[in-house]
């Protein structure tokens, strides 16, 4: 063996050869690693005790690696041996079980001078690359062990993680189900309570036909025809309220389920409570309306929950570099409602909103009769002033569209996006229209509408210069009741005013406005108003026809009122809430008013053809506002019979 | 100035004007010559930055005002813009699949659009009674 050692000494320089000896004698100097490696008893020997300790503390340390298997042939290069312990009559060696002793003539306690002597064995040439060659590939098995041994954890991190979301996505989707079922019993219960005012209403006016007639031809004699007096009906104020109740009730249910399954969310509890309470004054608007919000609440705390992923129908905002213009970028719906919606300090904004809105309404309710005075002798075009909700991002087009419509006598609120807008809607159910612009930051009206259609029926008009049919479609599939395109003018602004807001014109205007009831802020508007008002009325809007004119049996010559009948049927199914909910969206807050007190004249004369809802809605409104124009217009009498005689002929 | 201005459009805004002074149509117009200066600005910087999709957004944007206002020429250069942002020929019917063909025709259409702008303003300048 030692001849191997010297020969070597050409082949591998000497102070290389010994360093990894030195190495082994300095760590066998450590009196600290005694317990796991040590000289042997003879001290002609050492001994690795504990292997694996060994391995995993020492080796690093002296030798910048842990393997055991490469030390030992380290060992056995420089011609170390393993001393046998399984001789015959001693299986055992005297260091345990696992002890491994290693031996060389030259390597001895206290002698570190011979260690020099310890010299590489001479490998054959080509075995001779294979070691070197060997010893290198050992640290990089290592190093790649080490690799590995790191993203198993990642890996066993990565799968935690998912296991955890998968648990968390599980809660969401059994939440997310909760709040369908929520939505859905809520759309029955609606659809119930319509049903009962329905069904409460033709009682009321099956009893009190005979008095109807009765007190029709008696007034008849005087300046009323029948019909006049029909058209004097209201709405019984006793279904309503029961409607109020009704919904109320299941205002508090949906909170209970809200309390239930939604322990996160106590600004949405609060906020549903806020929600709820206007239900309870007998405003039968704010009990239909405010319990789809209160439903709503919900869905908003999920969707915060759902992160920041915000896909929205157009890619909006200045930075998506995508041509908003096409119609191919809309995917998903629906979509999450925006989360900035639902920030806690949002919400309690939100809240006070509606807190005030509350102290608003109670205040409308006082002014009504003022607005009312007003616009029977000043501006009759509209019963009261229409409240429009103006969503438009670019200032120019915002201020002119708003100046338009305060010279139409709108109460106009002002929204820079689409997010703006659906706060705005969600905190104020009462707004009559909805300018909707479409391309916006933040939010784009497409969407906005999405989200609003979720608690809300007021019509929404689409304002954009995108009026390509694939567009137009896209507007009406999202929801939206028409489109307005740009640039509009004061003219098609006004005729879509009038389209749509036809039940808040004075009842009789279709009647009188030529005459007598030309708006004062219209007369400026030359003749031109005057036909778009006259072209769109007779067919327009159901509610306007059948509540301005009357029973199809009397005036068979009225194209509008069998055309208004036909959309009946499916005006009672919750699934197409658009004539529905809109009706009854448009009802409440004049019911409130102190002129209640005439309803109860009403029903005695209500004919039995009115049945519609929309008629409901108009009917609801009748009470605070239709009514009393209508009691203006008695003197013009006469005018409304040659009217009706042109018609009818 | 017919060929620049909608007259039908532009009238019916100064008739919202309150009798006696044009403070409501001033206050627009002259937020509007703000709004379209920055905007041009913007659109300089986008297009050296050669951002087609902010380009196209901000001629859109810059034609919904200028059609309110009337504006004929600006409001068409700003559509021009939009479509030429959207990778589109001047009309937004056929794709222009050349990016660098839809900046060069952005850059010209700025160009010119700038001076339509100045030409209007100048005129609307006067018209408020103010040197341009």
């Amino acid at each position: 063996m030692m001849d191997g050692g010297q020969t070597s000494t050409s082949a591998a320089p000497a102070g290389n050869s010994s360093d990894f000896v030195r190495k082994l004698y300095k760590m066998l100097e450590d009196p600290s690693y005694a317990e796991i490696v040590r000289w042997g008893d003879e001290g002609d020997s050492f001994v690795v005790l504990e292997c694996e300790k060994f391995t995993k503390t020492i080796l690093p340390k002296h030798f910048k690696h842990s393997n055991f298997a490469s030390f030992v042939r380290q060992l056995n290069k420089y011609d170390f041996h393993k001393v046998r312990q399984n001789n015959e009559e001693n299986g055992q060696s005297p260091y345990g079980q696992n002890a491994w002793e290693f031996k060389h003539p030259e390597f001895r306690a206290n002698s570190k001078e011979s260690l020099d002597n310890i010299r590489r064995k001479a490998p054959a040439p080509r075995k001779q690359t294979q070691t070197t060659d060997d010893s290198v590939p050992t640290q990089q098995i290592d190093l790649l062990n080490q690799q590995i041994v790191a993203q198993q954890q990642q890996i066993q991190h990565l799968s935690d993680r998912y296991a955890q979301l998968t648990v968390d996505h599980q809660l969401m989707l059994q939440e997310v189900m909760r709040v369908q079922k929520t939505v859905l019993n809520h759309e029955s219960v609606i659809h119930q309570v319509m049903n009962y005012l329905l069904s409460v209403d033709a009682r009321q006016r099956r009893d009190s036909k005979a008095a109807a007639s009765f007190q029709a031809q008696g007034q008849a004699g005087s300046t009323l025809s029948p019909s006049q007096v029909a058209t004097m009906d209201d709405e019984p104020s006793s279904p309503l309220q029961q409607a109020t109740k009704l919904l109320n009730d299941m205002n508090a249910e949906i909170q209970f389920n809200l309390v239930g399954l939604d322990g996160v969310a106590d600004p949405s509890k609060a906020a549903g409570a806020v929600v709820s309470a206007p239900g309870m004054d007998g405003v039968s608007r704010n009990g239909v309306v405010r319990a789809p919000a209160a439903a709503a609440n919900p869905a908003l705390v999920y969707s915060k929950m759902n992160g920041d992923v915000e896909p929205v129908v157009y890619p909006v905002g200045a930075t998506n570099g995508i041509d908003p213009m096409y119609g191919e970028h809309v995917k998903n719906v629906p979509y999450p409602m925006p989360k900035q919606e639902v920030d806690d300090s949002r919400r309690q904004q939100v809240q006070q909103v509606q807190q005030v809105q509350q102290v608003q309404q109670v205040q409308q309710v006082q002014q009504v009769p003022d607005n009312r005075k007003k616009s029977a002798n000043v501006d009759p075009g509209w019963a009261r002033s229409p409240r429009i909700l103006l969503v438009e991002d670019d200032q120019t087009c915002r201020q002119i569209g708003g100046k338009f419509l305060y010279s139409f006598s709108c109460i106009i609120d002002t929204a820079l996006d689409g997010l703006e807008a659906v706060t705005k809607a969600q905190a104020n159910p009462g707004y009559d229209l909805i300018l909707m612009d479409i391309i916006m930051p933040n939010l784009d009206g497409v969407s906005a509408t999405h989200l609003i259609r979720q608690f809300d029926r007021t019509p929404i008009i689409a304002m954009t210069s995108n009026i390509r049919s694939d567009d137009i479609q896209l507007y009406f599939q999202h929801g939206m009741d028409d489109v307005l395109p740009k640039p509009f003018t004061r003219k098609s602004l006004l005729d879509m005013l009038e389209k749509h807001l036809s039940h808040l014109k004075v009842a009789s205007q279709n009647i009188e406005a030529p005459q007598s009831a030309v708006p004062v802020t219209m007369a400026a508007q030359s003749s031109a108003a005057h036909s778009i008002k006259e072209d769109s009325s007779p067919g327009q809007s159901p509610a306007t026809s059948v509540n301005n004119w009357q029973s199809p049996g009397q005036y068979p010559g009225m194209a509008a009122v069998p055309h208004s009948m036909q959309p009946v049927p499916s005006q009672y199914v919750p699934a197409t809430p658009g004539p529905a909910a809109y009706a009854v969206d448009q009802n409440g807050v004049q019911y409130t008013t102190p002129t209640v007190a005439l309803a109860p004249a009403a029903p005695a004369a209500r004919p039995q053809v009115r049945r519609q809802l929309s008629e409901m809605s108009s009917a609801g409104e009748n009470p605070g506002m239709a009514k009393r124009p209508r009691m203006y217009a008695h003197p013009s009498q006469p005018i409304v019979s040659s009217m009706q005689a042109t018609r009818t002929g | 100035m017919s060929e620049t201005i909608d007259q039908n459009t532009f009238e019916q805004i100064l008739e919202m004007d309150d009798e006696g002074d044009n403070d409501f149509s001033k206050g627009i117009v002259f937020g509007f010559f703000d709004q379209a200066e920055s905007t041009f600005d913007k659109m300089e910087k986008h297009l050296a930055d050669k951002d087609l999709g902010e380009l196209s957004s901000l001629g859109h944007y810059l034609k919904g005002s200028s059609a309110t206002l009337g504006l004929i020429k600006v409001k068409d250069a700003c559509e021009k813009i939009q479509h030429y942002g959207a990778g589109k020929d001047e009309t937004g019917t056929n794709d222009e699949p050349d990016q660098e063909v839809s900046l060069e025709n952005i850059r010209k259409t700025l160009t010119q659009v700038k001076k339509d702008y100045k030409e209007v303003e100048d005129f609307l300048r006067r018209y408020y009674g103010e040197s341009p």
